[in-house]
């Protein structure tokens, strides 16, 4: 297998697992805080990448509508979030997993059929943005240039998120309430807003991946089910919560796909099921994460 | 020593209304129309998947929602062996609810070390592998045409014949997951439900348990799958989608998780309505969101469980909360 | 040599919890663990009962190491414990809960047709009885008070029938009465039952009624072992309890 060849996969790889942790980061932001698995991340992923097709088909400016349509698809989603957690999550937080679990799985399937009478079943695609149309050379093999600003957006993330998670006093709440929710709420930090302004930031993440995505591959419905699913594989190898856990396990997911495909394209989804299966027998937390007690 | 005095209570008479329902589910051919018992067979196999998924959840605790991959995966093998194998129809059958059982064992391996939403998600990422498998393998499965003409014998093809045919194996299969839930190993499910870590510390293995119920479940998705093939005389890959598997979810929750009859009793509901619903539009995903979230929020314990917290109520002057079913 | 640890170690990263503790549990003891907070007793209880897995060391229970055995084959083999917070089932009857034990120690669990409320009704109120929550048997586990629930964990646990008790904390929020009539019926279950315990206390009035062997751990080594008297007049086990009330 020729280098130039592996080394084109292994870029393209990085590019699928910038956008898996873009999804993914948004993710297990919410989860570390307000201790709710949000399964219908993926659905917001989803809707933000029809959000941006609509409104860039609307705007209709040349070059910039895209990242127009980026911002405001992302601002959306925020506020979708906002309607989300205001309306639904904020009165399950005190319930069990199974209820919790249910509610955002109710999510999924009102956001599906939204999607679906909103937009038709039709697949739906966004050329690629300037300056980014184009394929740069890489050992004699054309490499989409719009793979290196996902690259670079899934770089500004993850210093965004450090910077906020550890640099900043919004950084310390969030840490402090990752471990002791009540010591937090006792110190006089309204907890509510709190949960609030996460979820809406892990909601815009999610709708600014499903934007960045947009151009990288097909807008259809079923997006929802695919990245939750890939989302969860990168927690089960990361660890849930931890960053460089979804790092890695992004990093790990983005490649094995990208290898996968370039083997036997439908067998690329099989792929990660297997390093998912190894990695729940060996290792069932994940190599960042602690077991269970 | 003091004794339950519901115990006494024979089995007949605090269980009048499943004798009448029998009954009028074997009148009912000769009242309604061709249009409405095909419905009917639909709930009463769409039931046993429900049971299935409530035997993890009600019972267990844990939620699947890839039910439909066992349900699908038995579906298709019964239509293949048919329509491509010209094999048995009896045999076929068992051989759909085997390889359901045998898929239930590969699944269930590893969804059992995982609990509560882990458990969940991955039941679904396998559920949705399958899918894929069935849709793309075209020289197979036939992909994304399905697989026609699975026709059940002679006798049996008639929607009456059907129908009754439906009626006895859900009757009889019903039966017998009522003893498997009230039987020690289902008393050890539901302690493991209440409390896992206190049950593996009286020398249970959570993880055999948990696998044995699943591919119980498994078996039994797979016996709603066999059944429906020859029913709806095709399969197509649609039967394994995601969508598919929230059907169960959603009947148990709506009709009630915490009872026996819940499941069946929210699917019975669930798929009238949907017949109903069907006419006036396609987005039936949005109006099992809506249910679940309303179900949620106003009717913990789905409606049946809410009428027996009604009747318990009533109940409750005298005697202090006895223990669930 | 019935129940044993060897140099049995606990590091939680760099806290090292406990400390190659080596102990000898001896049939038909009452064994007390006692402490101050922080000593390493529950985790001690945690790496014999299987809760957590071991950093290093050995336990081995009737000629058989047991260090890594998962927690549910070591209750099989005769160990049974308790926990400090009391762990029984909300919405089970006391008489299921107690079941549950039963049926899991007689191996009756694999079974599929039978009813389970028909098997063990004997034993079952024959420890109601000893555990005195007979008049309760149809009560929910979580209506019951917090004295009763740990009385009902203590039936539970007697459902399997077990060789040793680990029991932690067994009279934690207990009033004096309850402590008292609760460890008065330990020592019965020892006798009657020929069973071993090994117990974490705080109180020392209840270790030093009732234990025959004492164990005091410090910060997670072990700083004496043996008899209530030797313990009792020990140097350093005076100067760690200095200072701690009664």
């Amino acid at each position: 297998m020729a280098f130039d060849v592996l080394f084109n996969q292994f870029m393209s790889g990085i590019a699928r697992a910038a956008i898996l942790f873009l999804v993914a980061s948004g993710l297990s932001l919410t989860f570390g805080v307000l201790r709710v698995l949000n399964f219908a991340h993926g659905s917001l992923y989803m809707l933000g990448a029809f959000l941006t097709y609509s409104i860039w088909k609307f705007l209709l400016i040349p070059s910039l509508g895209f990242y127009l349509a980026l911002i405001l698809a992302s601002l959306i989603m925020g506020a979708i979030g906002l309607l989300i957690e205001w309306l639904l999550l904020r009165r399950i937080y005190s319930r069990g997993w199974p209820e919790q679990l249910l509610a955002t799985y109710a999510i999924i399937l009102l956001i599906t059929d939204l999607v679906k009478w909103g937009w038709g079943g039709e697949f739906l695609s966004i050329p690629r943005p300037e300056p980014f149309t184009g394929a740069v050379s890489m050992f004699g093999f054309p490499f989409p240039s719009y793979n290196f600003f996902i690259i670079l957006l899934g770089l500004g993330l993850v210093f965004f998120l450090w910077w906020l998670v550890y640099r900043t006093r919004l950084g310390d709440i969030i840490r402090a309430a990752a471990t002791d929710r009540e010591m937090v709420s006792a110190l006089g930090i309204p907890i509510p807003w709190l949960f609030t302004w996460i979820f809406v930031l892990g909601a815009l993440i999610a709708g600014m991946s499903g934007a960045v995505a947009a151009p990288f591959g097909a807008i259809r419905l079923g997006m929802d089910v695919e990245i939750i699913i890939e989302c969860f594989a990168v927690v089960v190898i990361g660890g849930m919560g931890s960053l460089p856990g979804t790092l890695l396990g992004s990093f790990i997911i983005g490649e094995v796909y990208s290898f996968g495909i370039m083997y036997k394209p439908e067998l690329a989804l099989a792929f990660i099921f297997i390093v998912m299966a190894i990695v729940l027998i060996i290792r069932p937390w994940g190599f960042f994460g602690r077991p269970e007690r | 020593m003091k004794s339950n005095p519901k115990k006494n209570k024979t089995s007949l008479k605090k269980y009048w209304w499943v004798a009448l329902l029998l009954a009028a589910a074997v009148a009912a051919p000769f009242f309604i129309s061709e249009f409405y018992l095909t419905i009917f067979g639909e709930a009463l196999i769409m039931s046993l998947l429900a049971l299935s998924f409530n035997l993890l959840f009600g019972y267990m605790g844990q939620l699947s929602f890839g039910q439909a991959a066992f349900y699908g995966i038995s579906g298709y093998t019964v239509a293949m062996l048919i329509t491509k194998a010209h094999f048995n129809f009896w045999l076929s059958l068992g051989a759909g609810v085997v390889v359901a059982a045998a898929l239930g064992l590969i699944i269930g391996f590893f969804c059992v070390r995982l609990r509560g939403i882990y458990f969940s998600i991955l039941t679904l990422a396998f559920a949705q592998l399958i899918y894929f498998v069935i849709y793309k393998w075209h020289d197979f499965t036939g992909g994304d045409d399905g697989i026609q003409g699975v026709y059940p014998p002679d006798f049996l093809n008639s929607s009456i014949h059907y129908y009754f045919f439906i009626l006895i194996v859900f009757i009889l299969a019903t039966f017998i997951l009522w003893r498997i839930v009230n039987s020690p190993f289902g008393y050890t499910l539901k302690s493991m439900r209440e409390n896992s870590e206190r049950t593996e510390f009286l020398g249970i293995s959570i993880a055999k348990y948990q696998l044995t119920a699943f591919v119980i479940a498994a078996a039994y998705a797979g016996l709603a799958g066999a059944l429906w093939a020859p029913f709806y005389r095709s399969m197509a890959p649609s039967a394994l989608f995601w969508l598919k598997s929230a059907e169960p979810v959603n009947a148990a929750i709506l009709g009630g998780p915490s009872l026996f009859f819940g499941p069946i009793f929210g699917m019975f509901i669930m798929t009238f309505f949907h017949a109903w619903v069907l006419a006036y539009t396609v987005f039936w995903a949005f109006i099992m969101g809506i249910l679940i979230l309303i179900v949620i929020f106003l009717l913990p314990g789905g409606m049946l469980g809410f009428v027996q917290e009604k009747i318990k109520e009533r109940r409750e002057n005298r005697n202090p909360t006895t223990g669930i079913n | 040599m019935f129940l044993t640890t060897q140099s049995l170690t606990k590091e939680f990263g760099k806290l090292r919890a406990v400390n190659e503790v080596s102990l000898e549990i001896r049939q038909g003891d009452i064994h007390a663990i006692i402490g101050p907070n922080g000593a390493g007793k529950s985790t001690f209880f945690n790496l014999i009962t299987g809760y957590h897995p071991v950093t290093s060391g050995k336990t081995v229970f009737k000629g058989k190491e047991i260090t890594h055995l998962p927690a549910y084959h070591r209750c099989q083999l005769g160990l049974t414990r308790s926990f400090q917070i009391t762990s029984i089932y909300p919405k089970l009857t006391v008489y299921e809960s107690v079941l549950m034990g039963l049926l899991s120690h007689r191996r009756a669990t694999f079974n599929f047709f039978g009813s389970a409320r028909s098997y063990y009704k004997k034993e079952v109120w024959g420890i109601l009885e000893d555990v005195g929550l007979a008049d309760q048997a149809d009560r929910a586990g979580d209506s019951l008070s917090h004295g009763d629930k740990k009385r009902l964990e203590l039936g539970i646990t007697l459902g399997t029938e077990p060789e040793v008790l680990l029991l932690d904390e067994p009279t934690c929020g207990m009033s004096p009465d309850e402590t008292e009539s609760t460890m008065t019926f330990v020592k019965k279950l020892v006798e009657d039952r020929g069973l071993t315990i090994l117990f974490t206390e705080h109180d020392m009035s209840v270790v030093f009624g009732i234990a025959k062997r004492i164990s005091v751990l410090h910060q997670g080594t072990l700083i004496a072992d043996g008899t209530p008297d030797k313990v009792r007049s020990n140097e350093e086990v005076r100067k760690v309890y200095l200072g701690e009330s009664k």
